[in-house]
């Protein structure tokens, strides 16, 4: 039996994830495998707290998370952090390989060992190896889901279905979870693979492997046709899988991941494109869209966010390798390729030095990153933007603590791109904030970020955001098209989706979790939970 | 025949050789089990195959013709003993010299120190080196080389060095001395291996074994330098013993001149002494803190701690976060990439984000109270304790 | 004015692999890059290059290499970044070479170009063999001379040269006539990154492949058989992968850790 730790404040990191909010927690484990997250489930499974209402149960990851899902609200905290084995490997019919591992494996580490052919092979059958022997002999694969914080556990990213700039090709995590098992609230659990299980509409049967059958009735909303990680995926005849793909911890939790890989592309280039105002920026996202076909990530920084980098290249050498940026160049549009081969890329790139031109800037004012140098210092340039936010928002917070980062993560159709813009920029002028704006503008979803300098700020801030999550919704957009909703979006879900469809998300979770210990507080708030009954 | 041979009777076309080369200089011909290797036009010579053969069918050869006669004139090794500004030999030529006797005793041959001073330099260096282990000091006393110009003195030793014939000469591997040395072997036309960490004479040939590292250490390399001379190495201070110093030691000193035409090219404009306050990037030591040490309150037996140590204090990102240190303590992939001997870590856990950030250390020594804490995978040596008991008692030995 | 920048290909990443089974090195196929402090090189010439032409004059920056035919590609590249041209030593004969060989080749290339080379600018070392060696051999062969390990370069004022270097006690300003070498430190400046206009221009760009016959080489001074220097055995440092526990009451502990870290810092 796995330790049940008192939560002294030597775990106090535990009790915060990247949102930056604090919570808290009576005791906390770190199982290690499947057996030991049932057996703590077991033991507080409708177990009363002193409370006297039933243990929250709180699941983390790496903590990377932006929406405090992972941010306990009391209770008890389970630490998938050390579960972190490679189970196996196998190859589907068409070739793909399915990689098998724990929820706490680093998405970093997974992608090293990949392209350093170092994939611990610990207690697998000879099958897994042969496998595995096949896979280093063959063209490197990797697995596409690129989200920014690579420190982030597949676990986690199976939970909020994270996304990254490369979503834009490769879609969000979801496609690429092939096979799930998922340990239900009384320590239960289910085997979901991808195919297997399908919904009947809106009404969805489900297997437990200790021969129970869950009969369920899915909510009713329509999703939006956007880039979408806001409350639970429903649609007629879906995958079972896709239920607890995205479903912020609130349904069950992750024991195993079976990932599909893909073969690394020949050719990976990444381009930076400056141009001199957001409008050009903005016909360079359009122009290009239709016409390259092998962009697989197209993004954006603002005046800001590149004045933002400006200032801290300056100030502070961990910030010095940012390459000097023109100051004529006012905003940037990078476009990463992904060719099968060199020819095609060279072709690429002259289309999109004509397209630059065309739309205000030139191939003069482009960076061309091909080397894994150029290519890790463009990383670094995007990294570097939300990196510098957060250290300002900290510097500010040391004279005014109430201040947080308030990030927007909202998505709409591509043809609402020009009128979503439109009104960012319309809305923070007229409020006087301070903001950086960067994000997949492939997709139409962008992070506007404002930057508190005082708690009036800060407010008004919090007010543009119900403001946006209104018109997103209103555009056909999401209010939370990666992040997931967490604690921090659930009025957003709220406006998305309204009460009735919040009460039907709450009442799917009741029969999955009947004391609503799992993942308390995310997406909805207990209450509603309660409700919901 | 000069390149890369396989003996086919020995040839087991195992295909390890072609396995190990990184740039196609080897392939398989012929079916099994009348298989072998054989090299390619695209052969570099870099020897991956000879080490990777399990039945030594590989070799290099060379054939040169190298005069027995001319090698066996070359005789003794030479020790460039550089000096600070102070006029203070460095550390490094003595342990050099250390070795160098060591080293002569085996060949059976003399050990001579190479002096050059400005004109005005006290004459005491002599008879530290003849203590610490030369035979003969040849001194020059030169206002050209009061300063280092690598090219005076590149140009003074190849003077020296024709009519007297050294078979060896050691140089430390300092800045200074990794410009000179190569200076002397283009002007000499001999061979030259950097930065040195094994020295070794090998009793059937004669020759200077010289083991080095290569790839960022990932790799050591043996070299010899079989039919030139003078054979020369650098050596990276600190690899030696510094020898105990005999001050009954009896030896000659020699004084010899710079010749005139040589003259000074570049120009030094001004200098300045490195200052101490330099950041935590260059520190050799390092004492790491993370949030394990509880508290703030614990900062002040942190950098007392450091200063016992001798050691510059880093800290992770939370506690740059917490505001208990200034961003440019920040050890790590977003604060600083840090490669000190020594680094030691209290109360780190060890992010994936961290441990990108200390890659360099060459020993970190961690203490945490988490057995399974992931700082413990990058550490050399591993402490499961409170890291506030370990700092009070660390600091107590230190101080007794 | 004419520049030379030496460039070598080194492997992408120096970290070495072992096969568990045969307990040899594995070498795996990745594509060789231009050495990182090479690109430090080319972009201080490419600083000098703007400078001079912001002044109205204009300098030929050419990057030099001996290497596989495969080097053009990274020549290419130099060139896509803002060097003029390139010239690839490639030839059988310069296989093997230790640094007095591969010295007497890049010599035999400057001295190839017909006219005269003001500049040759290095890297302090290659991150594959770390010896440092061919700024100070290549100076010594074409009798200029040397600034090593420079920092900054601080101005070029006609042909007088100053810089700031590293020494042993400190830093030191230094400057010198031209024709010189310079090696420079890695972080002496940030290569910059290549323009789409860049890239597409230096795909028709000249680089010239030359053997040695072509520039000139004595065969006895190239590659293998010019090269004093053997290897005889490379082999892989033993390293403890698993830390070793210290263990005892805190005093013991203490006692240990004060013997270990005195052990480190030696």
């Amino acid at each position: 039996m796995v330790d049940m730790l008192p939560m002294t404040p030597e775990f106090g990191e535990y009790l915060r994830d990247e949102s930056r909010s604090v919570g808290t927690a009576d005791s906390i484990s770190f199982p290690r495998t499947e057996d030991e997250i049932r057996s703590v489930l077991r033991s507080l499974h409708g177990v009363s707290g002193a409370d006297g209402k039933p243990v929250a149960i709180t699941v983390q990851g790496a903590r990377t998370g932006l929406a405090a899902g992972a941010v306990p609200s009391g209770g008890h905290v389970m630490n998938l952090s050390r579960a972190t084995a490679y189970l196996g490997l196998s190859r589907d019919e068409d070739g793909t390989y399915l990689l098998r591992v724990q929820p706490g494996v680093i998405l970093s580490e997974l992608r090293r060992h990949l392209a350093r052919h170092t994939v611990p092979t610990d207690g697998w059958d000879r099958a897994s190896l042969d496998a595995l022997e096949e896979l280093y002999a063959g063209p490197e694969q990797f697995f596409p889901t690129d989200p920014t914080e690579t420190s982030a556990c597949v676990g986690g990213m199976a939970a909020c279905n994270a996304s990254g700039a490369r979503s834009y090709a490769y879609g969000p995590m979801r496609p690429h979870v092939r096979a799930l098992r998922v340990a239900l609230a009384d320590g239960d659990v289910v085997a979901l693979r991808r195919g297997e299980v399908r919904a009947r509409a809106r009404r969805l049967t489900l297997a437990t492997e200790s021969g129970r059958t869950l009969e369920l009735d899915l909510p009713t909303y329509t999703m939006p046709c956007t880039k979408n990680a806001s409350g639970y995926f429903v649609e007629d005849d879906m995958d079972a899988i896709d239920l607890f793909i995205g479903s912020d911890g609130t349904l069950g939790i992750i024991c195993e991941l079976e990932l599909a890989l893909m073969p690394t592309p020949a050719v990976s280039w990444g381009v930076n494109c400056f141009f001199a105002s957001e409008s050009d920026a903005i016909d360079f996202t359009c122009a290009v869209r239709p016409v390259l076909s092998d962009a697989c990530a197209i993004e954006y920084f603002d005046a800001d966010a590149l004045n933002i980098l400006r200032r801290q290249r300056e100030r502070s050498t961990a910030f010095s390798a940012l390459p000097a940026m023109d100051d004529a160049w006012s905003c940037c549009v990078y476009v990463e390729l992904a060719c099968s081969s060199r020819e095609q890329a060279l072709a690429e790139l002259a289309r999109l030095g004509d397209i630059a031109r065309d739309c205000g800037g030139s191939n003069a004012a482009t960076w061309v990153g091909r080397t894994d140098i150029d290519r890790e210092t463009q990383r670094f340039f995007r990294h570097a933007v939300p990196e510098s936010v957060n250290m300002l928002i900290d510097e500010r917070r040391r004279t005014d603590p109430t201040i947080t980062k308030l990030g927007s993560d909202m998505s709409v159709p591509d043809e609402r791109l020009r009128d979503v813009m439109a009104l960012y920029r319309a809305d923070l002028a007229a409020a006087g904030l301070e903001s950086a704006a960067w994000g997949h503008i492939g997709n139409n979803h962008l992070h506007v970020n404002v930057l508190p300098r005082n708690t009036a700020d800060y407010a008004a801030g919090k007010r543009l955001f119900e403001k946006w999550a209104r018109a997103v919704t209103d555009m056909g957009g999401a209010v939370s098209a990666e992040h997931g909703v967490g604690k921090l979006k659930r009025s957003f879900l709220a406006v998305m989706y309204g009460e009735q469809h919040i009460c039907e998300m709450a009442s799917l979770k009741r029969q999955l979790d009947p004391y609503l210990q799992l993942g308390q507080g995310n997406l909805f708030e207990l209450e509603t939970c309660e409700r919901g009954a | 025949m000069s390149g890369l041979m396989v003996d086919r009777e020995l040839c087991i076309g195992c295909g390890r050789c072609v396995k190990a080369c990184a740039s196609a200089g080897i392939e398989l011909v012929g079916e099994r089990p009348n298989r072998f290797a054989r090299p390619t036009d695209s052969c570099v010579f870099c020897g991956s195959c000879v080490d990777a053969c399990p039945v030594d069918a590989i070799s290099i050869e060379k054939d040169e013709r190298a005069d027995a006669a001319e090698l066996a004139s070359y005789a003794g090794i030479w020790v460039f003993a550089q000096v600070d500004d102070e006029g203070r030999v460095l550390p490094v030529a003595f342990e050099l010299l250390g070795r160098a006797r060591e080293l002569a005793a085996e060949r059976g041959c003399r050990v001579s120190a190479v002096l050059g001073e400005g004109a005005e330099a006290p004459s005491a260096n002599e008879e530290l080196l003849i203590a610490a282990g030369a035979d003969e000091v040849l001194v020059c006393r030169d206002e050209r080389l009061a300063h280092r110009d690598a090219e005076v003195f590149a140009r003074w030793i190849c003077d020296l060095a024709r009519p007297r014939k050294p078979e060896a000469i050691l140089y430390g591997a300092t800045a200074f001395g990794r410009e000179l040395a190569p200076g002397v072997a283009v002007r000499l036309q001999t061979g030259l291996t950097a930065d040195c960490t094994v020295l070794a004479m090998d009793p059937e040939t004669g020759l200077l074994q010289q083991t080095r590292p290569a790839f960022g250490g990932n790799l050591m390399a043996t070299i010899v330098c079989p039919a030139h001379r003078p054979q020369m190495a650098t050596v990276r201070p600190g690899v030696f013993a510094a020898p105990e110093f005999d001050s009954t030691r009896m030896g000659t000193v020699s004084e010899v001149s710079l010749d005139d035409s040589v003259v000074p090219r570049v120009r030094v404009l001004g200098y300045e002494t490195a200052d101490a306050g330099a950041s935590i990037a260059d520190a050799e030591r390092l004492l790491v803190v993370g949030r394990g040490i509880g508290s703030k309150k614990n900062l002040p037996l942190m950098r007392e701690l450091a200063d016992a140590l001798g050691a510059k204090l880093g800290c992770t990102r939370p506690l740059v976060e917490s505001g208990w240190l200034e961003y440019p303590h920040q050890v790590g992939q977003t604060g600083v990439s840090v490669a000190p001997k020594l680094l030691v870590s209290l109360g780190v856990s060890g992010a994936i984000q961290h441990l990108a950030g200390i890659g360099g250390a060459q020993t970190v020594i961690a203490v945490n109270d988490d057995p399974d804490a992931p700082i413990f995978g990058a550490a050399h040596y591993k402490v499961v304790g409170d890291c506030i008991e370990v700092a009070e008692a660390l600091l107590e030995t230190l101080h007794s | 004015m004419r520049i030379v920048v030496c460039v070598k290909a080194v492997p992408s990443t120096t970290e070495v692999k072992m096969d568990p089974v045969t307990n040899t090195i594995v070498r795996d196929g990745r594509q060789a890059v231009v050495n990182p402090f090479d690109a430090t090189a080319l972009e201080l010439a490419l600083r000098i290059k703007d400078e001079r032409a912001a002044a109205g004059e204009h300098v030929d920056v050419t990057v030099l290499s001996m290497g596989i035919p495969d080097t053009e590609r990274l020549l290419r590249d130099c060139i896509a970044r803002g060097a003029d041209d390139g010239l690839l030593l490639s030839d059988r004969a310069f296989a093997g070479a230790d640094t007095l060989a591969t010295a007497y080749a890049l010599t035999c290339g400057i001295e190839s170009m017909g006219a005269p080379v003001d500049l040759v600018i290095c890297g302090k070392m290659a991150v594959d063999g770390d010896t440092a060696q061919i700024g100070p051999e290549l100076a010594g062969a074409l009798d200029v001379p040397c600034i090593a390990g420079v920092e900054r370069l601080v101005e070029l004022c006609g042909k007088v040269l100053s810089a700031e270097r590293a020494t042993d006690a400190g830093r030191e300003f230094v400057e010198v006539e031209l024709p010189a070498v310079i090696t420079v430190a890695k972080d002496a400046a940030q290569l910059r990154m290549p323009s789409i206009a860049g890239v597409l221009a230096a795909e028709d760009a000249p680089v010239a492949v030359r053997t040695a016959a072509d520039v000139k080489a004595d065969p006895t001074r190239t590659g293998l058989a010019g090269s004093p220097t053997q290897v005889v055995r490379s082999f892989v440092p033993e390293r403890a992968h698993e830390a070793v526990p210290v263990e005892g009451t805190a005093a013991e502990q203490a006692a240990a850790l004060a013997t270990l870290i005195e052990e480190a810092c030696r």
